[in-house]
């Protein structure tokens, strides 16, 4: 008998301390109508994402500083909450489900790992919210979301498509393909083929595993093909030992990365002569534009890694998709996001100026700094340029732009 | 095919490089029979220790090879002091579970500290030498070199000095080495002390071919288990051939294996090992 | 809200499932699984596929996770038999490590890195999200009180006897005629199975499972969890489990409250004080917070087991 007692008064116990957690929590998603407009950010911050993480948190940050400072947007201000994604799903979506439910924000901004993005986004789209994503996987933009997705970050097809191109173009004969497993490998692997093949090239592949020490090996293995051009699939971590080896072992060919794979923590980890003459491309931050200087302020930084420069764009598209919608709701949102984002308005680039307009009843098209940011109808990005740049002494210079 | 002198080689020199830390995970097992998983955050910090001589000091890599050994060897033996040590009259599992803790701890506060971004070192990165096809790096070399000069000084140490002698009283019977005079306590530490440097210098070592950041450590840990299991735990000569043979066995596997499973011949040596010669291949019998 | 707390609700359910899944080895054997995410990923990978591509309902997806789960854990149990248990707790570490590398690159059966989105839920789609988390949550507490009935019987009656008796010492268990060696392999195999029955319950809930979902950080978690909790007892997992959720989703909330930091920094933080919970857990509550009642076994008070020869 006193035995079941004690188990009651333990279950009380235990209901009472989640109810206390409650009532401690802040910021109830009751205050949504008058008191500050939520934005969350999703970015990682630990895992292995944690290197684009931070910055691209803290180019939000400063855009809606900017809008605060400006008076803020339907009247109200906007205040951050972030979360971490842990570069894991499952945190992830504990995070997702946390900034949807309690916090009540009007959007997700930055998810990174794809696989990220599939798990937390039917949080966000069954909650009401939108998704503003830089992960590339194909898939995502297929998923059932009514137009909660946004990506920026071009998909993984057409920027292997553009890169294969410019391969063949710069005299290629035999290209290999070196990376991880990734939900990319696959598909680079096929697209790089087929460009490959109509430019009369020869085509290896090899795919590793990612997060290992040395990959001397395996630099043994891609090199018995004689590669004249490879192109590297990874990310920071794993890209700078692959450099390293690569060089140790003597392969003069030409090599590109993605930019997000050899960004300037990489250039500074490694001599320069390991990276001098390789080529990256990235889906073009616009580096005239005015959105890309006030990145490179914010983040006090020459070069501006395009995830960063890509949430920078999801936080103006944001702020204007609620001024246009005169809403802060994710569903209304969803249509606001398209009239600001393409068509016949005025270019700017951040949304104070696009407020103004927006407020003076004219109409706006937002070119950030990650490029125009213009949407089809299922959120994949339109209109994309590519920058390629070549490594020298230790710098990336502009190459050309595709 | 062609390729497998090659592998050979390469697999010799990454054994050497887990041969240092498989030995530290060994010898604490040896003289405090439990598995002490704190060692993948050890070996981060003595990489980070060493990039701190090395880069804002300015320092040789050498004086910060030095460097992680110390710090290593330091923070090891208070982690053992303060966290560890409390923990062992509950028994060697929950003691190996605390250590999971400590490491967890641990890499969070090199995280704290110097973030995520990762870091090279300040060395000057020359091309492989090659002899008759077959390539070597002049760092990887080195670093050959140098865990077999620390593998040996360590030999020498443990084989005919008092501490080594010492040691293995303390590890066969610590009751009955206290009764004959040997000072346990010192001898558990120092003997923390050397194996937590180690592993330190296992740290720095990996990341002079690479580039560290917080998770330095973590990414070669499982090797190192696998070395110190394979060679028979507690077993030193048993860590440094376990070391070996999952190095060569690793680089081999590509000839048969994709090397997206890489990670997993660690896994299948052990299983083979405990399947055929539970103790190890140098392991003493145990009952 | 109500949702928010309602999966919080689940999270708590699915590592209280692990804490018990632990438990049986650990707590009642002394046997160590630190292969948790490993096996927690088979559970939900094989339901996932029996119920997606196999199109096979839900509730057999979910026999089946418990199933694969239980007999990965018999093997690894029947191959380091006769060693002590520290070669089990590192062949542990890297099947789960193995199993991650399996389902990332075996993308014919597992659709590798992207993972198995769409997993059917019940009643998932019919519901409004709100009541489909309130639905999930009565389904985990049903799940959770047959365990934990089952469970409880299991620990109280002979069988559970015996099983702390080869924890406490397995030579004198040994001695008094128990089966050491089958107990010992039926226990780890059960504990297995429940941490694979957690992982089919996870997939079905989430609808999206993927191979960086099952990290090995995990693993700290369900020791916090246990041992606040009190290894060797059925409700403490659970109560653990309430514990160690409520400091993940806790941390959250302290953003706030710290200034200064970075928020790499902050994230760091939330790791390092799991981590010292769990030693201090260790340290200061070895019998955890709500402590088995007096077995009479276990003299010097020494709950959690000592070394295994």
């Amino acid at each position: 008998m006193t035995r079941r007692l004690t188990m009651k008064r333990r279950q009380l116990l235990a209901t009472g301390a989640i109810g206390a957690g409650a009532l401690t929590m802040p910021r109830l998603a009751l205050a949504q109508s008058d008191g500050p407009i939520m934005l969350g950010t999703l970015t990682p911050l630990t895992g292995v994402g944690g290197t684009y993480g931070p910055s691209m948190r803290d180019a939000v940050a400063g855009v809606i500083d900017s809008v605060n400072s400006a008076g803020g947007v339907l009247g109200r201000q906007i205040e951050l909450v972030s979360e971490d994604t842990q570069t894991n799903p499952e945190a992830a979506v504990r995070a997702a489900r946390k900034l949807v439910d309690v916090d009540g924000v009007s959007a997700v901004i930055g998810t990174w790992a794809s696989s990220v993005t599939t798990a937390v986004a039917p949080v966000c789209w069954e909650g009401g919210v939108m998704v503003y994503t830089v992960s590339g996987s194909d898939s995502i933009t297929q998923l059932p979301h009514e137009g909660y997705i946004i990506r920026t970050q071009p998909n993984s097809q057409l920027q292997i498509e553009v890169a294969a191109q410019f391969m063949v173009d710069q005299g290629a004969t035999r290209v290999a393909w070196i990376g991880p497993q990734t939900p990319f490998a696959e598909s680079s692997i096929a697209i790089l083929g087929d460009v490959a093949g109509e430019g009369g090239a020869s085509m290896d592949s090899l795919i590793y595993e990612a997060d290992r020490t040395s990959y001397r090996s395996e630099v043994d293995q891609i090199m018995t093909g004689d590669p004249d051009f490879l192109m590297l699939g990874g990310y920071a971590a794993d890209s700078t030992v692959l450099l390293r080896d690569l060089f140790q072992a003597g392969y003069e060919g030409k090599i590109i990365g993605p930019a997000y794979a050899v960004n300037a923590s990489v250039l500074d980890a490694l001599p320069n002569d390991v990276v001098e003459g390789l080529f990256t491309w990235e889906g073009t931050p616009d580096v005239t534009s005015g959105a890309y200087a006030r990145v490179q302020e914010i983040l006090g930084v020459d070069v501006v890694d395009p995830y960063s420069a890509q949430t920078y764009d999801h936080a103006n598209l944001a702020i204007l998709a609620m001024a246009a919608a005169g809403s802060s709701t994710g569903a209304d949102m969803r249509g606001g996001v398209r009239t600001i984002s393409q068509g016949d308005g005025e270019i700017i680039d951040n949304a104070v100026d696009g407020l103004a307009i927006l407020a003076d009843g004219g109409s706006v098209n937002y070119n950030g700094a990650s490029g125009p940011c213009d949407f089809t109808r299922i959120g994949d990005i339109t209109g994309t340029q590519f920058l390629f740049r070549q490594i020298q002494d230790g710098q990336p210079v502009d190459f050309e732009t595709v | 095919m062609e390729l497998i002198p090659q592998l050979l080689v390469n697999g010799v020199l990454y054994g050497s490089l887990l041969a240092l830390p498989a030995i530290g995970f060994t010898t604490i097992f040896a003289v405090l029979r439990f598995p002490n998983f704190s060692v993948a955050s050890i070996a981060t910090l003595g990489a980070f220790a060493g990039w701190v001589a090395n880069v804002p000091l300015g320092l040789p890599i050498l004086v910060a090879v030095v460097a992680a050994f110390v710090i290593s060897g330091i923070v090891g033996v208070l982690a053992d002091d303060i966290v560890l040590r409390p923990m062992r009259p509950y028994g060697a599992l929950t003691t190996a579970i605390a250590s999971i803790a400590l490491t967890v701890v641990l890499e969070n506060m090199i995280r704290f500290g110097f973030g995520n971004d990762l870091r090279g070192y300040d060395l000057p990165l020359v091309r492989d030498w090659r002899f008759l096809g077959i390539r070597v790096g002049p760092q990887q070399l080195e670093n050959l070199v140098l865990a077999t000069i620390i593998m040996v000084l360590l030999f020498v140490f443990l084989r005919y000095g008092r501490f080594g002698k010492a040691m293995r009283a303390v590890a066969d019977n610590p009751q009955l080495a206290a009764l004959k005079g040997i000072p346990s306590g010192t001898v558990t530490r120092l003997a923390i002390f050397i194996a937590m440097g180690l592993v330190g210098v296992g740290g720095i070592l990996q990341g002079l071919g690479t580039a560290i950041d917080p998770l330095t450590g973590f990414r070669f840990i499982l090797s190192i288990f696998a070395a110190a299991v394979v060679g028979g735990l507690g077993s030193i000569p048993g860590a440094v051939l376990g070391a070996f043979v999952i190095g060569i066995g690793q680089e081999l596997s590509l000839v048969i294996l994709d090397p997206t499973y890489k990670s997993a011949v660690g896994f299948l040596a052990i299983l083979v090992v405990l399947i055929f010669r539970p103790e190890g291949l140098l392991g003493e019998k145990r009952q | 809200m109500i949702s928010y707390l309602a999966s919080i609700g689940v999270t708590i359910g699915i590592y209280a499932l692990l804490a018990l899944g632990i438990n049986v080895a650990w707590g009642l054997t002394g046997m160590i699984n630190l292969g948790m995410a490993g096996f927690f990923a088979l559970g939900a990978y094989a339901s996932a596929i029996a119920t997606t591509s196999g199109e096979l309902p839900i509730l057999i997806g979910v026999v089946l996770g418990f199933i694969f789960a239980a007999g990965g854990g018999l093997l690894l149990a029947a191959i380091t038999f006769r060693l002590r248990g520290d070669y089990l707790a590192i062949i542990t570490l890297g099947f789960s490590e193995s199993v991650r590398l399996f389902m990332t690159n075996e993308i014919w059966l597992t659709r590798g890195p992207d993972g198995i989105s769409d997993i059917p839920g019940p009643l998932r789609g019919e519901l409004t999200p709100r009541d489909f988390n309130l639905l999930y949550l009565g389904l985990m507490i049903v799940v959770l009180i047959v365990v934990v009935i089952l469970l409880r019987n299991l620990a109280n009656g002979p069988y559970g006897r015996a099983l702390r008796a080869i924890r406490d010492d397995d030579v004198v268990a040994a001695v008094a005629g128990k089966p050491v060696g089958r107990l010992r392999l039926e226990a780890f195999a059960l504990g297995a199975g429940l941490l694979g029955l957690a992982g089919a319950l996870f997939g079905h809930y989430h609808s999206y499972i993927a191979p960086d979902m099952f990290l090995p950080l995990i693993t700290i978690y369900i020791f916090l969890a246990l041992t606040a909790g009190g290894p060797g007892n059925m409700l403490g997992a659970v109560l653990g489990a309430a514990l160690v959720v409520a400091v993940l989703e806790g941390t959250r909330f302290v953003h706030d409250v710290i200034p200064g930091l970075s928020i790499v920094q902050v994230a760091a933080v939330r790791e390092i004080t799991v981590g010292l919970l769990l030693i201090l857990a260790l340290r200061f509550r070895p019998r955890g917070l709500v402590p088995e009642r007096p077995a009479r076994s276990s003299e010097l008070g020494l709950s959690t087991p000592r070394r295994n020869r």
